[in-house]
């Protein structure tokens, strides 16, 4: 018979916890389920299941480009500035990648941004509610805050792809925002 | 005295050298947690938004300031090296392996975005490690299970990786890693030139890709020499999406799963052969 010795108590207690996170794990490697919403949104606040269908479905096949420009008058604008955020890498990058966060974070913003679109059309008919989001106020946070030429500056920004290396491409555009007052 | 013929060990120190240079990399871009910075905290707490979790959320402002997350950064390098001095059963190793685990959770509330799966990866491995080897409870059955579980999810990640693509027509056509390659984000110029001057290399490589990671879990079952061939097909993959991809930091986190994928196919292989 099993002895309740505190080592034995302690080691079933941590397979259930194992075995619960390999299952919570296997559940939310279908996107789409009530299951792996549940679990995602309102049980996994460290981020600890993971999504393990790298580069698949659909692989990224864009580069995103955050640029922005200020309001002069009311007809006259100043150029489109882009925020510096896709260079390429270095040769020591298969080591030291910093710039690779940069790059994820705003790769992660725009496909949440952009993802969310659909559903804000859907409900409400028109995409001004898009501006409460988290992405929208992370992207907006992220140009507000470069050098301005005035105190009341009236601030736009736009989300643009472009396919890299294949030249053949043009670039287009994902979001234009109104103007903000920064 | 660390041995090396310990197995959570060795995980220990494979990931380490990952954890090492991600946490200097996040280091030398800090800047990004200023409040002008893409991952500002005035701007992520957002994501808290009910009014119990705000006084929860207070002490976190001098935190996830540039200078409290330098400081966190800084002490967590301490860590890490002090885990290359004190074995991981040890009372000093399992204190510092916890802190180790107790500040990736604390950042990973400010780095929802950016993070990816080597992070997610890292924190599974580094958590599991804390579990399976709490000092005065951990038996040596329970170290086991940690070792499964970490080889389990490191075949489940392939697998899953594998299936998602199988159900692609861009990777099925052979079209997807061409077109990754030729972003500036994960590709590069050399290796779009490779691959429009050589289009056949497009179809093997993504079929390649396709059926190693599918069937990638059979390296559990297989007689070890067979099974070599997924892990040195898994080091030459990793090291090729470092170099050309920049994911570098997927390289340590995969790797330290092998030697758990190790000890689990000698445990079947025992059984089975």
């Amino acid at each position: 018979m099993l002895k309740l010795t505190p080592t034995a108590i302690y080691e079933l207690v941590i397979t259930v916890i194992l075995a619960c996170w390999f299952l919570a794990t296997i559940l939310c490697q279908f996107k789409e389920t009530r299951v792996s919403w549940f679990i995602r949104y309102k049980i996994d606040l460290f981020n600890l299941i993971p999504l393990w269908t790298f580069f698949a479905p659909h692989p990224g096949k864009r580069d995103y480009h955050l640029l922005f420009r200020d309001k002069i008058s009311d007809d006259s604008y100043t150029e489109w500035h882009e925020m510096d955020i896709t260079e390429e890498r270095t040769f020591w990058s298969w080591l030291w990648n910093p710039e690779k966060r940069d790059k994820k974070i705003l790769s992660d913003v725009v496909q949440s941004l952009v993802s969310s679109i659909p559903s804000y059309r859907e409900k409400t008919g028109n995409l001004n509610l898009l501006m409460f989001s988290t992405p929208y106020i992370i992207v907006l946070h992220a140009v507000s805050h470069y050098k301005r030429r005035t105190e009341n500056c009236h601030r736009q920004f736009m989300l643009a792809e472009s396919a890299g290396y294949q030249k053949e491409t043009t670039p287009s555009l994902i979001l234009l925002s109104v103007f903000h007052q920064i | 005295m660390i041995l090396f013929n310990n197995i959570s060990q060795i995980v220990l120190i494979i990931l380490s050298v990952g954890l090492l240079i991600s946490t200097l990399e996040y280091l030398k871009k800090v800047q990004i947690f200023s409040p002008n910075g893409l991952l500002s905290w005035n701007v992520m707490q957002l994501k808290w938004t009910k009014e119990n979790q705000k006084p929860l959320l207070k002490p976190f402002f001098k935190l996830f300031s540039v200078p409290g997350l330098a400081i966190l950064f800084l002490i967590r390098c301490l860590l890490i090296t002090g885990l290359l001095f004190f074995p991981l059963q040890s009372t000093v190793g399992w204190v510092l392996i916890s802190l180790l685990g107790l500040s990736l959770l604390l950042a990973s509330l400010v780095t929802h975005y950016g993070s990816d799966g080597s992070d997610q990866m890292s924190m599974l491995i580094i958590i599991t490690l804390i579990l399976c080897n709490m000092p005065a409870l951990a038996s040596s059955k329970l170290r086991d299970i940690g070792l499964w579980f970490i080889a389990l999810q490191a075949c489940l990640s392939y697998a899953v990786a594998g299936i998602a693509k199988l159900v692609s027509a861009e990777w099925r056509s052979g079209t997807a890693i061409k077109d990754v390659f030729s972003t500036k984000t994960y590709g590069s110029k050399k290796a779009t030139l490779f691959l429009q001057k050589y289009p056949a290399a497009n179809l093997f490589l993504c079929w390649n890709v396709i059926i190693m990671e599918t069937i990638f879990p059979l390296c559990l079952f297989l007689p070890w020499p067979f099974a070599l061939i997924f892990l040195v097909w898994g080091f030459i993959f990793h090291f090729f999406t470092a170099v050309i991809m920049g994911l570098n930091s997927f390289f340590w986190a995969f790797m330290a799963t092998y030697p758990a994928i190790y000890f689990v196919n000698h445990q079947i292989s025992w059984h089975l052969f």
